[in-house]
């Protein structure tokens, strides 16, 4: 074995040395003999004439040792790859039409493929990624609710279906105390064996125990690498050294390796791989026999062998176990237990998997428009095809020739579609919005390499191999004598040919009705209202420490403080304060009972809670429906109040008027605890997308105090705060700061953005989705045309004859004309009808991305039929007016 | 004198055994083994180098090049070891199946 391969490695690099031996040796053969036959008493040219006979052919001979020394194979190829230069040198605008249309097609493929690889394919940068769970409660109201945290304690001790079981809340930090400016930080309070259950270990220190759990345990925290590096100077002796966090002193006790990634989170939302901070550890306080309030999210790592159809039934049981423990009713409730990896790219999963499709589309289509520029150019080679099979050349050598150069052309697409695909993937990035899951690990990755290889070898067997076979069929004496020109024959080829368009032509209609759904369901979600005005309007967070701000009466001091204030700057409107901003995941909700009225069996009234200053609703730009806006009046000991939205008000008073009604928190109220709804808002829809709003309230600030809050400014159009925060946003964003500080130099602002930022990032995915099935479509529909353009032409100058003579029979330009567009327009009609059908077909699978347009939209496709119709004119007008200028006397004289 | 087509893979066996007596070159094989055979087996070149070039790649001859007895440069070709046992495999089977195909000819 070890011998043979040394042996061909020889003859494949000493192969002129090889050569040269083999032609000595058959010369000293060839000597011998004719010495052998002069011994025997002929004469010397007579031996010679006998020894030449008995050698036979020379050159068969040679090609038998090199098949022989197992070499000829690469041989061969370096042959015929050499040709293939060689031919493709010879036609270099063929060549280069289809290096660049296939390099166009296969980049996208890979761009679109790295991004699918990166966030479906590859694993989750955990240990045994697929052990790991995410824990919910679910009922039909909510289908994902966050956990009680003494429901999870009993589910932590109870469980055997998991190695390690951990609960998380968002709890965002403010860092101060060293020199330079206050920061508000990620932040996560967890439960013991967070990171054990992540699998990812303190690259200092240790992570957090349960005796950290106990309340007023003493203040610890675990920080982030980047924290260490950039704040601490990476001091090696950090372990032991208190931080200020929330101006409160915290010992530090780990720190966690660079990339650390989040696991992702829906409540008070961040997303997957987003930078935490620090973790502190979650207090179990409170009540253990109180388990209504939920807001911590579980994660867990299964054990080997356990399913989690197993978890979700073992959860399920001890929800039971515990709602009976405590005397409530649970059956409403189920424990989820989801994938980690499902909970982070399910959602994503639809709109990538019809952007493959899509671009699997546009491959196709240049794979058919390659195939019929071969089929064109081999209509061209028959007499060079016809040469070498007379001259010998077996059929499958000829197969072989000419798959060599298709695939030589579909490498040298996949190596220019590789350098685009990477420069594609940045743009597919910078076009994602930053909670894109897993958005920060696309790249164009080793599997992406692969698959570009693969598709390139792929799509160059697929389009060559049609044409290589017909090419070979040829018949020597047909292809010698027809000498190409008149050559009514390739009637077959002609009838692929237009298959292959009106293919083209039918994947093109289907992608651009694909885009065009997309852009009016865009167009929709732009142009929809979204409860709120968001031009103009700047928004911070920032959080009170409870430290310094120890009463309710300082919290409410400070917001009507630094609002007043922000209200005084010159060209703000409005400036208000609420617990949340829309569209920022905010998800905390509570029940209420409602005066005079009974909630049917195993329900309750329940409403998503919220607070705001007086102005919030005015600086938002939310209209005020019925009653009236908190005033400064709705204060601590002044009669309770609360506003609602009007999904609230259709869904508990549907046929009366709510402001006036009373609603209370306390399960027996007393005269103080009700609190008189004051007025009805309008509805702000509940994520971009949404249909409509989650019923809410607000509490009014000085009645139901928040530390942490998003202040919300509102400037006139004349403050020069255009779109995009017009000429200078740092100047906003510097006036607000100092504010802020000027009331307390120890705050930090966090998420400083502008509503229309928000807005934005809330499009950028379907936005992102259009633009590359557009720009998908736009190709293949230019495929297509070239396509369309290559089949009519071609027929067009088999048919100069033709036209010559119908010329000089008294046919006129426009006949000619009209004769010309219909055949191109029989290509495109069926291929356009075909594409509607196949759109309609595939409306299915566009349901789920599109909204507030039917997948049978007739509005797009008719325009889409209407383009089509329209390229292929443009495509058949320039061979038709060649045709309707035919020159009759040239024509009939050329014959 | 008439010749007969050597059988499929008995060329490979002639080349070697020819070799077995000591190392010679491409026309010496051919001849000795035409001038043994009385005539009757006549290797033709076009299968005789092809041959040689494939017995090298497998490892059972290898090649080096010599003077010949009239004085001139020729390749000549030696079995190898593992050539050695290979003979003794082909010779083994090619007297079987001789010895089986007689006996079938003269008892059916």
């Amino acid at each position: 074995m070890l011998n043979d391969l040394l042996y061909r490695l020889r003859a494949l690099f000493g192969r002129a040395g090889m050569e040269a031996e083999l032609d000595d040796e058959l010369r000293f053969h060839f000597e011998r003999e004719v010495e052998k036959y002069v011994k025997a008493g002929m004469s010397e040219d007579e031996a010679r004439r006998r020894a030449r006979m008995a050698f036979g052919g020379q050159e068969q001979m040679k090609e038998d040792c090199r098949d022989a020394r197992g070499t000829s194979w690469l041989e061969q190829t370096v042959q015929d790859a050499r040709y293939a230069l060689r031919q493709l040198w010879a036609s270099k605008t063929f060549a280069v039409t289809m290096i660049l249309t296939l390099a166009l097609a296969i980049g996208a493929n890979s761009a679109i493929f790295s991004v699918v690889e990166n966030v479906l394919i590859r694993p989750l940068a955990y240990p045994r990624a697929d052990r790991m769970v995410r824990l919910f409660l679910s009922s039909p109201a909510f289908p994902r609710f966050p956990l009680n945290p003494w429901d999870f304690h009993d589910y932590r001790d109870r469980s055997r279906s998991f190695a390690s079981l951990a609960a998380f809340s968002r709890s965002d930090m403010q860092l101060s105390g060293d020199t330079a400016r206050p920061e508000m930080l990620n932040g996560f309070e967890i439960t013991a064996g967070y990171f054990e259950t992540l699998g990812v270990r303190p690259e200092l220190g240790h992570e957090f125990d349960r005796s950290n759990e106990v309340p007023n345990s003493a203040r610890q925290s675990i920080i982030s690498d980047r924290l260490w590096r950039t704040r601490f100077g990476a001091a090696a002796d950090i372990i032991g050294k208190k931080i200020t966090l929330n101006a409160m002193p915290f010992t530090v006790v780990g720190v966690m390796p660079a990339g650390t990634e989040h696991p992702g989170n829906e409540y008070h939302a961040m997303a997957y791989g987003r930078e935490v901070d620090v973790w502190s550890p979650f207090w179990f306080d409170g009540n253990p026999s109180q388990r209504g309030s939920h807001y911590i999210e579980g994660i867990g790592r299964l054990k080997d062998g356990m399913t989690v159809g197993g978890a979700r039934a073992e959860m399920n049981t001890i929800m039971q176990q515990i709602g009976r423990e405590h005397s409530r009713d649970n059956s409403e409730w189920q424990v989820l237990v989801v994938p980690l990896n499902e909970e982070i790219v399910g959602t994503s999963r639809p709109m990538l998997l019809v952007l493959l499709g899509a671009v699997g589309m546009v491959l196709l289509i240049a794979c058919a428009n390659a195939a019929n520029l071969l089929l064109a150019r081999a209509a061209n080679r028959r007499r060079e095809l016809a040469v070498r099979l007379a001259l010998g050349a077996p059929r499958g050598r000829l197969v072989r020739q000419l798959m060599t150069e298709s695939l030589m052309i579909a490498l040298a697409g996949g190596a220019l579609g590789l350098a685009l695909a990477a420069v594609g993937v940045r743009g597919i990035v910078s076009l994602l919005p930053m909670d894109f899951p897993r958005v920060h690990d696309i790249q164009v990755s080793a599997p992406v390499f692969l698959f570009t290889l693969a598709i390139s070898a792929g799509t160059g067997i697929l389009f060559g191999l049609f044409p290589a076979l017909q090419g070979s069929r040829t018949d020597p004496r047909v292809g010698l004598h027809e000498g190409g020109r008149t050559a009514t024959g390739g009637r077959r080829q002609q009838r692929m040919r237009s298959a292959l368009v009106v293919s083209e032509v039918t994947l093109a209609c289907a992608l651009l009705i694909g885009a065009g759904l997309m852009l009016r369901s865009l167009l929709n979600q732009l142009h929809l209202d979204p409860g709120f005005r968001e031009d103009h309007v700047l928004t911070a967070t920032m959080s009170l420490p409870s430290a310094e701000y120890k009463t309710d009466e300082q919290t409410a001091q400070f917001y009507k403080q630094l609002l007043g204030d922000l209200r005084a700057m010159p060209g703000v409107e409005a400036a208000g304060a609420g617990s949340d901003l829309p569209w920022t995941g905010w998800d905390e909700n509570s029940s209420f009972d409602i005066e005079g009225k009974q909630p049917p069996p195993n329900e309750f009234f329940h409403g998503r809670y919220h607070a705001a200053t007086p102005d919030y609703f005015r600086a938002l730009g939310t209209p005020l429906v019925r009653g009236r806006f908190f005033t400064d009046a709705d204060k601590e000991g002044a009669p309770a109040v609360v506003i609602i939205n009007e999904a609230l008000a259709k869904k508990y008073w549907p046929h009366e008027d709510a402001v006036g009604k009373r609603i209370t928190f306390e399960d027996h109220p007393k005269e103080k605890d009700w609190m008189t709804v004051a007025g009805v808002v309008g509805d702000v829809k509940d994520k971009p997308g949404s249909v409509g709003a989650e019923p809410g309230f607000w509490w009014p600030h000085q009645q139901a105090q928040f530390r942490t809050m998003a202040v919300v400014a509102r400037f006139g159009p004349g403050a020069g705060l255009g779109p995009g925060l017009g000429s200078d946003p740092r100047a906003m964003t510097d006036a607000l700061r100092n504010e802020v500080h000027r009331l307390n130099p120890g705050l930090a602002l966090a998420h400083v953005q502008l509503m229309d930022e928000i807005v934005e990032e809330s499009v950028a995915t379907p936005r992102m989705a259009f633009l590359l099935v557009g720009l998908f479509g736009g190709l293949a529909i230019l495929l297509a045309g070239i396509g369309t353009y290559g089949v009519i032409s071609y027929a067009v100058s088999q048919r100069t004859a033709e036209f010559g003579l119908r010329m000089a029979l008294g046919a006129q330009r426009a006949d000619l004309l009209r004769l010309v567009l219909g055949q191109g327009a029989r290509l495109v009609i069926p291929g356009a009808l075909l594409g509607l059908g196949l759109a309609l077909g595939l409306g299915r699978v566009m349901e789920s991305l599109i909204y507030g347009v039917s997948p049978a939209d007739p509005l797009t496709f008719v325009s889409v039929a209407g383009l089509v119709l329209l390229v292929a004119l443009v495509a058949s007008y320039f061979p038709a007016r060649r045709a309707a200028g035919a020159d009759p006397m040239r024509a009939l004289r050329s014959e | 004198m008439e010749r007969i087509e050597l059988p499929q893979g008995t060329l490979d066996l002639l080349i070697l055994r020819t070799l077995a007596v000591g190392p010679q070159h491409g026309w010496a094989i051919s001849e000795r083994v035409q001038q043994v055979s009385s005539d009757v087996l006549r290797i033709q070149q076009g299968s005789l180098y092809p041959a040689l070039h494939r017995l090298e790649r497998r490892g059972w001859i290898k090649a080096r090049w010599g003077t010949s007895d009239n004085n001139r440069r020729a390749k000549y070709y030696e079995l190898t070891r593992a050539g050695k046992k290979q003979l003794e495999v082909e010779e083994e089977s090619w007297r079987k199946l001789a010895a089986a195909v007689a006996q079938v000819l003269e008892n059916v």
